[in-house]
C-alpha cells in the first residue's frame, strides 16, 4: 500500500487535534468487534472493523525438553498472509512481523495463560505441544490487539484429546470414545494498542491502518481482567509524560473488561448453540440478508443417463493399439524398448559392442590380477565403506559381514565396469537423435581404433581410477 | 536458418511440423522415445536402475533403513520417495532448495505410491510395532529433457524390483537385530504401474511424451497413470487446455497400451540378470 | 449425502454458500462453502509486478495457498501449481501483459472436497474483482466407495474408505477437463462414470455462480 498524501495526512491529524476520527468514533472508542468460531474446536475468526484475523489451534504429542521434563509446550505463530495487503510477503515473515509475533507471544505465552503444567502426559517422555497459527486475513490497522483476541478465544474454544496412562502405555482417546477436555486457560489477558499524535499529547484507541501510517509511536498494554499487567511496550519517535502513561493503564483496564466480557459471550453463545443442537460454524454465520452472500441448500442429482453416457464413450473410443514396439534386452540388466527415432547405424554397431565386451571382461580379469600390488590399500577403503555402511545399518552385523566383503566388493566392482559401459552406450544413442548428419563420420570413427587401442585406452581409465582411489586413501590417513 | 527461425518464432516453427504430422526430431505425434532400462546401476544401494526416455535420464536408488513404526499402523513399514532435479540436469534449475518442480514431481510420486496398492507394506514389517524397515527412495534426474514424470515412475518400479533386503533376525536375549549377510529377499511387488504424460500444444494438438522444448510451449499437460491390469491410477491434468472426454479416452487407451509396454520391459530386463 | 440405496440414479451435494468482498483490501474477495468446508480466497490485480517476474506478453498468475495449520510444505506447494495453472487457463492473461495477478487462497475449515472448494473460491474471487476472463471454472469433488457407490462431494469422513477420490475442475464454455486430480483407482468405465457425475455437479455450481452475481449486482 503506497504512502497517503500530504493531504491526507494534514487532514487526519487535524481531525485528531479536534478530537474527531475519519469513522466518526470517539478517540477511545473500538470499533465494531465480532468473534464467530468454526466447526471445528479452536478455529476463531475476528472482526474488528475491516480488519480480519483467523486463529486455529491444534495440538500434537511431542517429547519434552530436557530442562522442562513435566511441561507442554505453546507454540505461537503469527503470519501476515499475502491477503492482507500487498505489502505482504508469503513465507517470509518481515521485522514488522516480528515484532507483532513477539509481542503476541509475550502477551499469551509468557504471561503464563495457559498452564502447561496440566499438559504433561509422561514426564520427560510425552507431552502436549500446543499450536497457535494466528493467520492475518485483512489488515486495516490494530493487528496486535484483534490477534490478541482471537488467539486467547481459540485457546478457550479448544479442546484436545483426553489421555489415559495405565502403567507404561499411553492411550489417546479419539472424540467418539471420550469427550476431549480443555485447555487450563488461569486468565485472559487482552492488548490495547494506543497511537500518539502531535508530540505524545494526543492518544487514539484502536488506529485504523490510515491513522497508523501518520501516528509518532505505539504504546501496548496488555492487561488481564484482575487489573495485572502483562505487557507492555512503547515505540516511537516520541517522548511520552508519565501522566499520560498512567492514562492509558486506565483506559486499558475498562477496554479490557469490555473485550473479556465480549470473548466469554462468544464463547458461552458457541456452547449453547452446540449443546442445543444448532448449526454452527462459519457457514452459519454469513450475514444473509445481504446482497454479497448467496446460499443454496442441499441439491439432488439425477444420475439416470450417466451409464448411457459412459457406454457412449466407451463404444466410441477407439481401440488401443497392439503393443508394436520391440522390446530388445541388450545385455543383461539393460532392455530397450522402441526405437524413437531411426535407428540405422547401431543395429550392425551391435556385433562390435558384443565384442567390446568380451575384451571389456578378460581385460577386467588381467586388470584384477595385475591391480595386486594395490589390493591392500584397497581392501581397507573397502572396509572402510564397509564399515560406513554397517553404521547406517547396524553396528551388531559388522562381523558377520567383514570376511565376505572382499569377494563382495570386487563383484560390484565388475558390476561398476559394466554401467560404465551401458553409459557410454547410452550416451552415443543419445547424441545420435540430435545430430543425424554428423552420424557417418562419428560411426566410422568409433569403428577405426582396432580393439586393441580400445581396450587400452579403457585399462588406462581404470588405471587413473586407481591411483585417485589411492590419493584419496593418502589424503584419508593421518 | 531454421534455427533462428526456431529461436524467434518457437511456435510457428513447431507448427510448421506438426502440419506435416511430424514433430522437429522426427518423432510422429504418438511416438514415444526410445526407453533404455538398466537395473541393478548402484551396486551400493539396495535397489537401484537407471533410466533414459531420449535424452531425459533418471537414476533411482533404494536404501533401506531400519526405523520405528506409527503408533497407529504398528505393522507397516513405509516407503519415501524424493525427487530430485539438481543444476546439473538443466540451466532452468539453480542450487539451493528443491524447486517448486521438483516438490511437485515428488508429491505427484508419494500420492501414486499411496493410491496404486504397489506393495503390501506389511512385508516391511521386521517386529510388530517396534522395528520396520523404511525405504528412501530417491531419484536424481541426470539429463532434463522433458517428461520427468514418466521416467522417475520408470525408475522407481524397476529399482523397487530390484531391491533385495537382507534377512533381519531379532536376538531375543539383547534385542539388536542382526542381518543376514548370505540370505536376502525381494519385495512383493502386487500391482505395476506406468506413466504416460500428454502435453496440448495450440490448444489443440495431444503430443505424447514432450521433450522440455514442448513442455514450454504446451497450453496443457496431463499425466496418465495406469497401472498393469489397466486400471486407472491417476489423472493428474494440473490445468491447462481444457480436453473433452473423447480425448481423454483417448490417451487412457494409449496410456494403456504404454503401461503394458513398459511393465514387460521391466520384466524382460529383470528375468535377464540373475544376482 | 449418501446416495439413495434404494435409487441408485441420484447422488445429493452439500449446501452452496458464498459471501463476496468479504474483505477490504484486496480488489476482489470471496468465502466459498460447500457443506462445513470453507475457503477465502482473495484477488489482486492487475497490478504492479516485480521486474524479474514481468512476463512480455501475459500477465504474471501467481497462487499462494495458506494451509490453516502449520507452514506451507510439498503438498502445498502441488496445489497452489494446480490452481494457478487452472485460474491461468481462465483468465485473459494476455491483455495485461507485465503485469500480475495475485491470488491467495486461505484453508477456512477442511470437511473434505477441499482442493474443488479451493477453486470455486479462487474463481468466485476473480469474477468480484472483475478481471476479464475466457470463462468461469468450477470444480467438484467424487468418490467411489468400497461397493461401487458414487458419493458426491464426501466429507473428510467419508473419503477415509474410499476406493476413489477424483477432483474434476471443468470450464463452463465447452465443459471439458481443465484440471483433474485422483487418489486411488478404479476402473476406466467406473472413472468415466465419476467424471460424468462432477461435470453435473459443476454445472450446479454455475448457477449458483450466476444466481450470486445477480443477486450481488442487484438494487438493494
Amino acid at each position: 500500500m503506497t504512502a497517503l498524501s500530504n493531504l491526507e495526512e494534514d487532514f487526519i491529524l487535524k481531525a485528531i487535534e479536534e478530537s474527531k476520527r475519519l469513522d466518526g468514533r470517539q478517540p477511545y472508542d473500538y470499533r465494531r468487534t465480532k468473534i464467530e468460531f468454526g466447526v471445528e474446536r479452536g478455529c476463531c475468526m475476528v472482526h474488528m472493523g475491516d480488519t480480519r484475523i483467523l486463529a486455529q489451534v491444534s495440538c500434537e504429542v511431542v517429547e519434552p525438553k530436557e530442562n522442562r521434563p513435566n511441561e507442554g509446550q505453546l507454540f505461537v505463530n503469527l503470519e501476515l498472509s499475502p491477503m492482507a495487503s500487498t505489502t505482504f510477503e508469503a513465507g517470509r515473515l518481515s521485522d514488522y512481523g516480528i515484532e507483532l509475533n513477539r509481542l503476541l507471544e509475550r502477551t499469551v505465552k509468557d504471561s503464563r495463560a495457559v498452564d502447561v503444567e496440566s499438559l504433561c502426559i509422561v514426564a520427560g517422555e510425552k507431552v502436549w505441544k500446543i499450536r497457535l497459527d494466528v493467520h492475518v486475513l485483512n489488515h486495516d490497522g490494530n493487528i496486535l490487539d484483534s490477534a490478541c483476541i482471537a488467539a486467547l478465544a481459540a485457546l478457550s474454544h479448544f479442546r484436545r484429546p483426553d489421555v489415559t496412562v495405565i502403567g507404561e502405555s499411553v492411550t489417546i482417546h479419539s472424540p467418539q470414545d471420550r469427550d476431549p477436555v480443555p485447555l487450563n486457560v488461569h486468565h485472559i489477558p487482552v492488548c490495547v494498542t494506543f497511537a500518539f499524535y502531535h508530540k505524545g499529547k494526543r492518544l487514539l484507541v484502536d488506529p485504523t491502518e490510515k491513522e497508523e501510517k501518520v501516528m509518532e509511536g505505539t504504546m501496548v498494554v496488555g492487561m488481564n481482567v484482575h487489573r495485572e499487567l502483562c505487557t507492555m511496550q512503547v515505540t516511537g519517535s516520541m517522548l511520552i509524560l508519565k501522566e499520560q502513561i498512567i492514562r492509558c493503564c486506565q483506559i486499558g483496564v475498562v477496554k479490557v473488561s469490555e473485550l473479556t466480557e465480549l470473548i466469554k459471550q462468544a464463547l458461552e453463545k458457541d456452547k449453547t448453540a452446540r449443546a442445543e443442537g444448532k448449526k454452527f460454524g462459519f457457514a452459519e454465520s454469513h450475514p444473509k440478508k445481504s446482497i454479497t452472500s448467496k446460499v443454496i441448500p442441499e441439491q439432488t442429482l439425477d444420475t439416470s443417463d450417466v451409464e448411457d453416457e459412459v457406454s457412449r464413450i466407451m463404444e466410441t473410443a477407439e481401440l488401443p493399439e497392439q503393443v508394436s514396439s520391440k522390446l530388445e534386452i541388450k545385455k543383461p540388466g539393460l532392455g530397450q524398448i522402441g526405437d524413437g527415432l531411426t535407428n540405422s547405424w547401431l543395429d550392425d554397431g551391435d556385433a562390435d559392442e558384443a565384442e567390446e565386451e568380451e575384451n571389456g571382461n578378460s581385460k577386467e580379469e588381467d586388470e584384477m590380477e595385475g591391480a595386486i600390488g594395490s589390493e591392500d590399500e584397497d581392501e581397507e577403503e573397502e572396509e572402510e565403506e564397509e564399515e560406513k555402511k554397517m553404521i547406517v545399518t547396524k553396528p551388531k552385523a559388522k562381523d558377520k559381514r567383514k570376511g565376505k566383503s572382499k569377494a563382495y566388493v570386487s563383484d560390484s566392482e565388475e558390476e561398476e565396469t559394466f554401467t560404465l559401459d551401458n553409459a557410454d552406450l547410452d550416451v552415443i544413442q543419445g547424441t545420435k537423435s540430435q545430430k543425424l548428419s554428423e552420424e557417418l563420420d562419428l560411426t566410422a570413427a568409433l569403428k577405426k581404433p582396432s580393439d586393441k587401442t580400445k581396450s587400452r585406452g579403457n585399462t588406462r581409465a581404470k588405471g587413473g581410477k586407481k591411483k585417485w582411489k589411492k590419493e584419496q586413501n593418502i589424503k584419508d590417513r593421518p | 536458418m531454421a534455427a533462428e527461425f526456431k529461436t524467434a518464432q518457437p511456435v510457428e516453427y513447431y507448427k510448421q511440423f506438426l502440419k506435416e504430422e511430424v514433430r522437429p526430431d522426427g518423432r510422429e505425434l504418438g511416438e514415444i522415445r526410445s526407453t533404455i532400462l538398466n537395473v541393478g546401476s548402484i551396486s551400493t544401494a539396495h535397489g537401484s536402475a537407471l533410466v533414459k526416455l531420449g535424452n531425459t535420464t533418471v537414476v533411482c536408488g533404494i536404501k533401506g533403513e531400519f526405523a520405528s513404526p506409527t503408533v497407529e499402523e504398528p505393522k507397516k513399514g513405509y516407503l519415501v520417495p524424493n525427487v530430485d532435479l539438481p543444476p546439473l540436469c538443466s540451466a532452468q534449475f539453480k542450487p539451493g532448495p528443491p524447486s517448486i518442480q521438483a516438490q511437485v514431481t515428488s508429491q505427484l510420486v508419494a500420492d501414486t505410491l499411496l493410491s496404486s496398492n504397489l506393495l503390501n507394506y506389511e512385508d516391511l514389517c521386521i517386529k510388530e510395532g517396534n522395528m520396520v524397515w523404511v525405504l528412501y527412495c530417491d531419484m536424481m534426474c541426470l539429463d532434463y529433457d522433458g517428461n520427468i514424470i514418466d521416467a522417475c515412475l520408470i525408475a522407481l518400479l524397476a529399482a523397487l524390483r530390484n531391491v533385495r533386503l537382507p534377512v533381519v533376525t531379532i536376538d531375543e536375549d539383547t534385542g539388536l537385530a542382526e542381518l543376514s549377510s548370505t540370505e536376502d529377499r525381494s519385495l512383493n511387488i502386487v500391482n505395476q504401474f506406468a506413466a504416460t504424460t500428454f502435453s496440448v500444444f495450440d490448444d489443440s494438438i495431444l503430443l505424447v511424451d514432450p521433450t522440455v522444448e514442448e513442455e514450454d510451449l504446451a497450453t496443457g499437460l496431463m499425466t496418465v497413470i495406469v497401472t498393469q491390469d489397466g486400471r486407472l491410477c491417476n489423472i493428474h491434468k494440473p490445468g491447462g487446455t481444457p480436453l473433452s472426454t473423447d480425448q481423454i479416452q483417448d490417451c487412457i487407451g494409449r496410456a494403456q497400451t504404454r503401461a503394458k509396454e513398459i511393465c514387460s520391459l521391466i520384466d524382460d530386463t529383470l528375468d535377464s540378470i540373475e544376482r | 449425502m449418501t446416495s439413495n440405496p434404494e435409487n441408485n440414479s441420484s447422488v445429493e451435494i452439500r449446501p452452496i454458500g458464498s459471501l463476496q468482498s468479504c474483505i477490504s483490501k484486496p480488489d476482489g474477495s470471496a468465502v466459498f462453502t460447500q457443506g462445513d468446508t470453507s475457503v477465502m480466497a482473495a484477488v489482486y490485480g492487475p497490478g504492479d509486478v516485480k521486474p524479474n517476474k514481468a512476463l512480455m506478453d501475459k500477465a504474471t498468475v501467481t497462487v499462494t495457498y495458506k494451509p490453516k495449520i502449520g507452514i506451507s510444505g510439498v503438498r502445498e506447494k502441488a496445489l497452489e501449481r494446480m490452481i494457478r495453472n487452472t485460474c491461468e487457463t481462465v483468465l485473459l492473461t494476455t491483455l495485461f501483459p507485465r503485469s500480475s495477478v495475485d491470488i491467495i487462497v486461505q484453508e477456512i475449515q477442511d470437511a473434505g472436497a477441499l482442493l474443488a472448494c479451493s477453486i470455486n473460491a479462487a474463481c468466485l474471487a476473480m469474477i468480484n474483482a472483475g478481471i476479464p476472463m475466457k470463462c468461469t471454472v468450477a470444480a467438484s469433488c467424487c468418490m467411489m466407495g468400497k461397493d461401487e457407490e458414487l458419493i458426491m462431494d464426501p466429507t473428510k469422513e467419508q473419503t477415509k474408505d474410499a476406493e476413489c477420490v477424483l477432483t474434476s475442475a471443468i470450464d463452463s464454455s465447452a465443459h471439458s477437463l481443465i484440471a483433474s486430480s485422483m487418489q486411488g483407482s478404479c476402473s476406466v468405465e467406473q472413472y468415466h462414470k465419476l467424471m460424468s457425475v462432477c461435470q453435473k455437479a459443476c454445472d450446479k455450481v454455475f448457477e449458483f455462480y450466476r444466481e450470486a452475481m445477480e443477486r450481488t449486482l442487484s438494487k438493494p
